[in-house]
């Protein structure tokens, strides 16, 4: 089979949510010693964007989101350690995200981390209600270029503020890139937080990480 | 007069409350505190809200109560208070509650979904929202589950309800507007969810929040079309803009009214507001209703 039909196939099993499928064709490019970082790229992340797509389009909901990005993620389990054998750098950078301390609204923060893995991105994805000191401990741990902060209530967005106070006290402020994310959260606010900016949907996330990491 | 009453007089158009949360914002709710535990904290500016909705002219309005199920106080260690919220929550709101006017036991979501997006479990729900119920219904007139994304869960809370009280029920799921119509973020489009809540024989069919007044118009033009049973509405003003540490909500109160108007002229039965809107809102729907 040519390999632009076998990416087309791991497009399709994301897609079509075939999670048999998906975990064949991942073990198949393994047995078969594909290029792993092709068929990460153009296969099962190819297909989690375009599930991103039908959702900006109203054509998916969440629960097709989820499971597509589930999928995806058990493929990538597969494929990863096989990956880290080969000298290839694999990730772009790493990004650790979270929902600030008292807000349980994780969907959007988790559509946000399967874009970004799927765009080559390490991503740390702490959940939802995590206070600023563990986010920014984590992010030091794991020695992460980005922190993104979510919020979506206009009572618990004064949060991400704290994470940027954090690390001014700490002295670390250069050593991330704070991102902000949220219904609430707007240029202006980012601005008197003095952070590195803010994306309004999971595409423009993505977009936002390349240009701050400038890859 | 009982909801019953209202609902079977052709004339009435029930004038329910504002938002509640960003009431509590402008008198300095602490970020990520949960509103319902105010009832015991700080019951003053509850009983201040709900006083400041009656006297706006609302018909009825709702307990401090969104988030008062022992799933959602579990997150905030606070489900061993469940019973002291509610009765507090009663109390609030029966101080201030003119007669002939009603109460409403509000009941929101649970904020756990069920697989793929999270774990929850129909009988988890179930449990959950029969636990709230049993606790509103000593002080309450009527339900409203709102602000619901799933319809699973929202027939879960209806069927909870129905357990362990008779009282009327208004059901209103919140939609995100797509280039197919009005869908729930779990994908069940207006049409689904509206026979859905017909056959559990909700008395009033509604939707609130997410929306601003005027995709709710169109939303409403929708559901009337769809259904006998009547439509309720309470549309957020716009969306929220921050500056510095204040939330505005910028749409004119003007252009809200008036949306709630032409929902009125195609027959929505109770009108209302949710995020955004005010006691001002609500007093000048108020206008509009008494001149009709």
């Amino acid at each position: 089979m040519a390999q632009e039909q076998i990416f087309k196939n791991m497009v399709d099993s994301i897609v079509n949510l075939d999670e048999e499928k998906a975990i064949d064709l991942a073990n198949k490019a393994i047995k078969e010693n594909m290029n792993l970082v092709d068929v990460v790229e153009k296969g099962y992340a190819a297909g989690i964007r375009r599930v991103g797509e039908l959702w900006e389009e109203g054509e998916y909901f969440l629960p097709e989101l989820m499971r597509g990005a589930q999928i995806m993620q058990n493929c990538l389990d597969l494929i990863i350690p096989y990956l880290k054998k080969g000298s290839e750098e694999v990730s772009k950078g790493i990004v650790v995200l979270a929902t600030i301390e008292g807000d349980i609204h994780s969907i959007g923060k988790t559509i946000v981390g399967t874009m970004l893995r799927a765009y080559g991105y390490e991503v740390y994805d702490l959940g939802a209600d995590v206070p600023a000191e563990k986010i920014v401990d984590i992010a030091i741990e794991k020695n992460a270029n980005i922190i993104g902060v979510s919020a979506l209530l206009t009572t618990t967005m004064f949060g991400q503020k704290k994470i940027i106070e954090i690390l001014k006290e700490r002295n670390m402020h250069d050593r991330f890139k704070v991102i902000f994310g949220g219904a609430p959260v707007t240029k202006s606010w980012v601005t008197e937080c003095n952070a590195d900016g803010f994306a309004e949907n999971a595409i423009d996330a993505v977009k936002l990480v390349r240009s701050l990491l400038n890859k | 007069m009982s909801f019953q009453d209202w609902l079977k007089d052709n004339s009435k158009i029930v004038l329910f409350d504002g938002a509640f949360g960003t009431e509590l914002i402008k008198r300095g709710l602490e970020p990520g505190k949960v509103p319902d535990i105010l009832n015991i904290e700080n019951p003053e500016s509850i009983v201040e809200i709900h006083k400041s909705y009656y006297d706006a002219g609302s018909d009825m309005c709702q307990t401090n109560t969104f988030g008062s199920t022992p799933l959602n106080l579990r997150r905030h260690n606070l489900e061993d208070q469940i019973q002291e919220i509610i009765e507090n929550a009663l109390n609030n709101i029966k101080k201030v509650c003119p007669t002939g006017r009603l109460i409403v036991g509000d009941i929101g979501p649970t904020g756990e979904f069920r697989p793929p997006v999270g774990n929850a479990s129909s009988e988890e729900w179930y449990s959950s929202f029969k636990m709230q119920s049993k606790l509103l219904d000593k002080g309450v007139n009527l339900y409203h589950v709102e602000t619901i994304s799933d319809l699973e869960e929202i027939l879960a809370a209806i069927r909870a309800i129905k357990e362990v009280s008779n009282k009327p029920i208004i059901a209103s799921i919140t939609y995100k507007k797509t280039k197919r119509g009005f869908f729930t973020i779990m994908g069940d489009s207006l049409e689904k969810c509206i026979k859905a809540l017909e056959s559990e024989k909700v008395d009033v069919i509604g939707a609130n929040c997410t929306l601003g007044s005027r995709d709710m118009l169109d939303l409403v033009k929708q559901a009337i079309e769809m259904t006998n049973i009547p439509i309720s509405a309470k549309p957020n003003a716009g969306q929220p803009r921050i500056e510095g540490l204040q939330t505005f909500y910028d749409q004119p109160i003007e252009e809200y009214v008036r949306d709630i108007q032409e929902m009125i002229k195609l027959g929505v039965k109770v009108v209302g507001g949710c995020c955004g809107t005010s006691p001002k809102t609500i007093n000048e729907i108020r206008k509009i209703i008494d001149k009709i």
